[in-house]
Formats: C-alpha cells, structure tokens, sequence
C-alpha cells in the first residue's frame, strides 16, 4: 500500500507547503530559543556558583588553621553547597570532569576572583552536569583542601508549562489561516472548473461574476467572453440549420404532391420513401435547433405508459421487430416532464435500438427511495445489435457524428437523434449514457429526477 | 349523383396550391384554391364550401386570424397546416375551434384521410346540436379527452400517452358516445395512418386503449365490443 503524501489539490497542495514551511520555521525557533535559555541558564548558574565558592574559598582562606572547621561550620552555605576541609584531594564517586566542562567552570572561577595559586594544579574538577554535582577540590596556600561538593540544576529548555502552551496555540492558529487563506484563494480555481464544466453540458450557462483580486477578476472576464463567443457560434450555426429546414418545408410538400401523379406504383413508392427520409432529417435538424427547455409546460404523465406506447408504435411502424420489443417496470409510474419533448427523446432512443439492434428491451427503474433528494428514475433501453466501439460511446453524443459510415449508409441517420435525445434529458435535470452490455449489444440508460 | 364537397385551400405557394387541387379533385373533392386572407374572404362570400384548408403560414394577415373570423362567420369545418414542431400555433388553433390539424411537410393521403374524416364528423352531427364541443375537452368516467392537445389524463390529471391510431379511435368513440361504431366506420379513421393490416390495427388499437383506460378486456365495461362488428363507447360524456 503506497500512502500518497503529496495531495492532489491545489488547496491542499499550497496548504501542505505551507504548514511544513510553518512547522519547520516554528520547530527551528523553538530551538534556537531553547539551546539559547539552556546556555543562559547554565552560565548564570556557573557564575552563582562560581561566587559563592570563591567566597567560601576567601573566607577559609583568611582564616587560621585552627580555627578553620569551626568557620566552615559557621558559614551559611545556602541551599545545594557543602564543603569540608582535607588533607587531601577529593576523593568521590565522581569521575573527573571532562575538559571542555573543566575549562569553562576554571574560567568561570577565576572570572570571579579565584587567586592566582590556584591556576591549575591546585585545583580539582569531579563530576559536571551529567551527574547533577561538581566538586571542586581547592588547595589552600599550607597544603589542605578545601572540598567544595554543588549541585548542578539540569537546564530546562523553558520556564513554565505556560510558555509551551501559547506557544502551540500560536501554531495552530497560524496553521487554521494558513488553511482558510488557501482555500479562500484557490476558490476561484474551483468557481472556474464549475463553470467550465457546465458550459461544456448549457452554453447558456449563466456568466462568471467578474469580481474578486485583479487576476481573478481578468480570469473570470476572459473566460466569459470565450462563453460568449462559443454562444454566438453555436447560435449561428443552429440558426442556419433551423433556417435550412424551414425553407426546405414547402420544396418537401411540393414533391410529395407531385409524387401522387407518377403512375408507376413502384417509382411512386420509391419518392415517397426518400421524401419521408429527407423529411425525417429536416424535422430532426429543427428538433435539434429548438431550445430543450422552453416552448413547453411541465405536466404529470405516466411514464409506464409513454414508454409502452412507444414501443407499441415502434412495432406499428416495424412489425418484424415488434416481437422482439418488451417493456419491463410498474404499470404506472408518474412523473413530472415536458410531454412532447421527452417523448421524443425517449422516441429516438428506442428507434436507435431498433435500427441497429433489431430489437428493445425497455425497462423502467424507479429509484431505491422515493421521495429522496437527487433520487432518479432510471430507463434502460437494451438491444442485441452489435454494440458500439468503446472509442465511439461518448462521441456518438455529438452532433453530426455517425459513427462508422457502412453502418450508416442504409440507416440513413442524420447523427442527431443521441444528441437531442441527451439535450433533452440534460434539460430536464437527468441524463442519457451508451454501455456496451457485457452478454453483447449496447445499453442506453437515461436518467430523469424522480 | 351528389355534388362532391367543396374544399377551400388557403396556403400562399402557388404550386403547393394547384398540385393539392390537382391531387383532392383526382380523389372526388372540388377545390377552390386561394393564395391569402384577403381572397380567402372574397372566395367565402361567393362560394358554400363544406371544409376549409387553412395553412397558418401566411404571408400579411396571420391564418390564425382568418380562423378566427371565419369561425364568427360560420361553423365550416377548418383543417390546419401547421408548421412542424410548433406546437403553440396548433394548440392555439384548435382552441380557436378548428377541427384538425396536419403538419407541413404534410402526407398528400394523410391529409386526405383527415378532411374526409372531417366531412364525416360534420355530416354526421347535422341536424343535431351543431359542433358539440369542437376542441373543448370531453369528459367521461372520470377520464378527460383534450382534443387542442391530443391527449387523454387520467383522473388524476396525469397525462397517458396514446398513439395517433388510438387517440382518433378514443376521440370517435367518445364523440358518438353509446352509438355502435362499425368496423367500417373505424377502418376509414385509421386509414392513410397506419401501414399493415388494417383489420387487425382495430383489435390492437382497441385492446391498447382498454389497457390504458384499466377497462378489463374479457368484460369491458367502458368500450364494449358488439356482436357483429362494431365498439361502443358505454359512458356519459361531458362537454367541460
């Protein structure tokens, strides 16, 4: 199992650079802060220490020999010194100091006034602050020892608890705005995919608001123009067609009457086959054309029946076929839709399994809960054809595009009808997907909000 | 022998005009074609026409308009041509009180069969309440015929899908409610709409409506099937 460090956001990509950024910056501070109290901390206790052996080191000093014990026994040590006198070096359960350690407390005490004599010899280190204790072992000018045992006070990286928690608090702050000014600043990436997404399903989609920081705001403008011009282009090009199929209306009527005078009944039959094909392409055209979303009103209708209906005249209309389409689902089903318009795009999904597949399996799903936000009713419209390239699933929703061409030459599609069936379900909130079924032949399944 | 009908055409293209006078007088109708409103209303007052073919196309004043003034004028029966997949004009139209409507690019044999139907359902309400209803919904057991829009609702108002066979059948029967319709008379209806056999198209169509209206096939009680050939609509109907 490789876990994946490295997030896939943006957001979170900028939010992880910057917390690492911010742990080590905080985590170095901490540090620097540390290593320079424990410095301090161990000189001030070094030149404390230091102090008072001198001191005690002067007073014993002054003293006759005599009466030495007697004043070493007089003398406040304060807390955490002892001292004896000797006759000879100290002798303890200590190791020698190490030298870096002896270097530092000789300096420290000679800083502080030790005399000369004393330089090196006359003076013994034991133990240091791995052991919590020194002794220093100093020789008095006739030759004893005064013995000086100290204990060493571990350094602590902070003073109080309090320190630590502020100073956490103070991370997780800065880590929650870190994560709030990412998310706030990569936002308009995210407005900007939702909006290119849904130009790409409604080139009516509304507009950009063209606001926010100035690059985000140029961004959004650019993008809106590009809108408007894929718009204008698409409108054009639909006009066109639209305007095509209108004008070619009265040229189609005329040749279907002038087909009733050919006396021969077969060339007759013949006209009037291509008429009803030209015809089937220019009404599929203007269907195209038309807006899916306007035109008609939202009423109730049976579902069940509609789809029964449709595969009654898909049967009327090709009756070899017509044992081979079935209808599967409730007897009844209600749904809320533009009548007219998902009646042909439902029309044009179970022609297209006729045509290529020979046959209709159509079966109505209605969703697992009703009632429930986002449920959809599911239609599947199955066929035994040869299926579809799995390259040509999606591509078979543009328009124009007609798959491969021996396929089409006797159909005679015009490569609208997946388009306009998707437009419309589109426009109706739902959806239309090709699958190739796995026991052979395609699947169309169309989606509608229940 | 009796006179045929006579037709009115109203569409604005010449040829359009002379090629569906040409092809109705070849099928026993006698035509007068006009090429706008302005003749339309000339031609009506020198003339009695039993039907009028009216395209809602028309250059300068609107058909709609003239389907109107033609319907204050008179009760003749009105066959639109309407221009495909706008729907709205249609609808428009039938509410107006037009009797049917035909999209353009239109089938010649279709267009045909509907004017004949037409002239049928005019003749037959002769002498009784004249145009009972026209476009007005019918009501019956519950159920509700619009013919503006061509469809049937349920008694929940939920729309059931019919095929143009069915609904014409549906629309027939309900407007000759508890009169015996014979095979005949339905064959004629589904004629020019339908290919294949026609005699079976009947039964088929029948036992798809007895479906949809949940009438029991073994013992129909809303159409009834009489012995010796013929339906009957067994319900009272209502104008709404």
């Amino acid at each position: 199992m490789t876990f994946r460090l490295w997030p896939r956001s943006l957001a979170a990509r900028t939010a992880f650079v910057l917390l690492v950024g911010l742990i080590m910056v905080q985590a170095a501070g901490l540090a620097i802060h540390a290593m320079d109290r424990i410095d301090l901390q161990r000189l001030s206790q070094a030149r404390n220490l230091a102090f008072r052996i001198v001191g005690l080191y002067r007073a014993v000093e002054l003293t006759a020999p005599a009466a030495r014990a007697d004043v070493l026994g007089e003398l406040r040590h304060g807390p955490g010194l002892s001292a004896e006198l000797s006759a000879a070096p100290p002798v303890a359960n200590l190791p020698e100091m190490p030298p870096r350690e002896q270097r530092f407390w000789r300096i420290n005490l000679n800083l502080v006034g030790m005399p000369p004599p004393h330089h090196w010899r006359g003076m013994q280190l034991l133990g240091g602050p791995a052991w919590h204790r020194i002794i220093v072992g100093m020789r008095l000018p006739d030759g004893e020892w005064l013995n000086v045992s100290a204990a060493i006070e571990p350094a602590r990286p902070w003073h109080s608890p309090t320190f630590l928690a502020a100073f956490l608090l103070m991370t997780v702050v800065a880590a929650g705005l870190t994560l709030w000014a990412v998310r706030r600043l990569t936002a308009p990436v995210r407005t900007l995919a939702a909006a290119a997404e849904a130009l790409g399903r409604d080139v009516n989609a509304p507009p950009l608001p063209e606001d926010g920081p100035l690059e985000v705001a140029t961004a959004a403008a650019a993008f809106n123009t590009m809108a408007a011009r894929i718009r204008r282009f698409v409108q054009d090009r639909t006009e066109l067609l639209t305007a095509i199929g209108h004008d070619l209306r009265t040229p189609i009527t005329r040749l279907k009457l002038r087909a009733e005078f050919i006396e021969d009944d077969e060339q007759r039959g013949k006209v009037l086959a291509d008429l009803e094909e030209l015809e089937t392409m220019v009404s599929a055209t203007l269907a195209f054309g038309r807006d899916a979303r306007t035109g008609e009103a939202v009423s109730a209708l049976d579902m069940a029946e509609l789809l029964r209906t449709l595969l009654d005249e898909a049967g009327d209309a090709r009756p070899e076929a017509a044992s081979r389409l079935e209808y599967e689902g409730p007897a009844h089903w209600t749904v809320r839709a533009r009548p007219l318009t998902l009646k042909r795009a439902l029309t044009n999904l179970i022609a297209n399994a006729v045509m290529y597949g020979g046959s209709a399996r159509v079966r109505l799903v209605p969703p697992a809960s009703v009632g429930a936000a986002g449920a959809m009713l599911t239609i599947e419209i199955e066929d035994d054809g040869p299926g579809i390239p799995p390259g040509e699933l999606e591509r078979v929703f543009e328009p124009f595009h007609r798959g491969e061409p021996s396929r089409n030459r006797e159909t005679g599609g015009v490569g609208l009808g997946l388009p306009i069936a998707r437009n419309i379900m589109r426009a109706h909130g739902g959806d239309v997907v090709l699958a190739n079924r796995p026991a052979g032949g395609a699947k169309a399944t169309a989606t509608l909000p229940a | 022998m009796e006179q045929p009908p006579h037709i009115m055409v109203v569409d604005d293209d010449r040829e359009i005009r002379d090629l569906l006078a040409r092809f109705l007088e070849k099928h026993r109708l006698r035509v007068t074609a006009v090429r706008d409103c302005r003749d339309a209303r000339r031609a009506w007052a020198n003339g009695h026409y039993q039907l009028v073919v009216l395209d809602l196309m028309l250059p300068g004043e609107p058909g709609l308009d003239f389907a109107r003034w033609l319907r204050s004028q008179s009760d003749v029966p009105i066959v639109m041509l309407t221009a495909m997949g706008e729907e709205t004009d249609r609808i428009i139209g039938l509410e107006l009180g037009a009797d049917d409507y035909v999209p353009k690019p239109f089938n010649p044999r279709e267009l045909l069969a509907r004017i004949r139907a037409v002239l049928r359902r005019a003749g037959d309400s002769m002498g009784g309440p004249r145009h009972d209803g026209g476009s007005r919904p019918l009501r019956f057991a519950g159920w509700t015929l619009e013919p503006a829009r061509r469809r049937l609702l349920n008694p929940d108002g939920v729309e059931v899908a019919l095929t143009g066979g069915e609904y014409d059948l549906l629309l027939a029967l309900a407007e000759r409610a508890n009169r015996v319709l014979t095979r005949d008379m339905l064959l004629d209806l589904l004629r020019g709409r339908q290919a294949g056999p026609f005699d079976r198209a009947i039964d088929v169509a029948i036992s798809r409506l007895r479906r949809k209206l949940e009438d029991d096939g073994r013992n129909a009680q809303l159409i009834k099937t009489v012995r010796g050939g013929g339906y009957v609509l067994a319900a009272t109907v209502e104008h709404a």
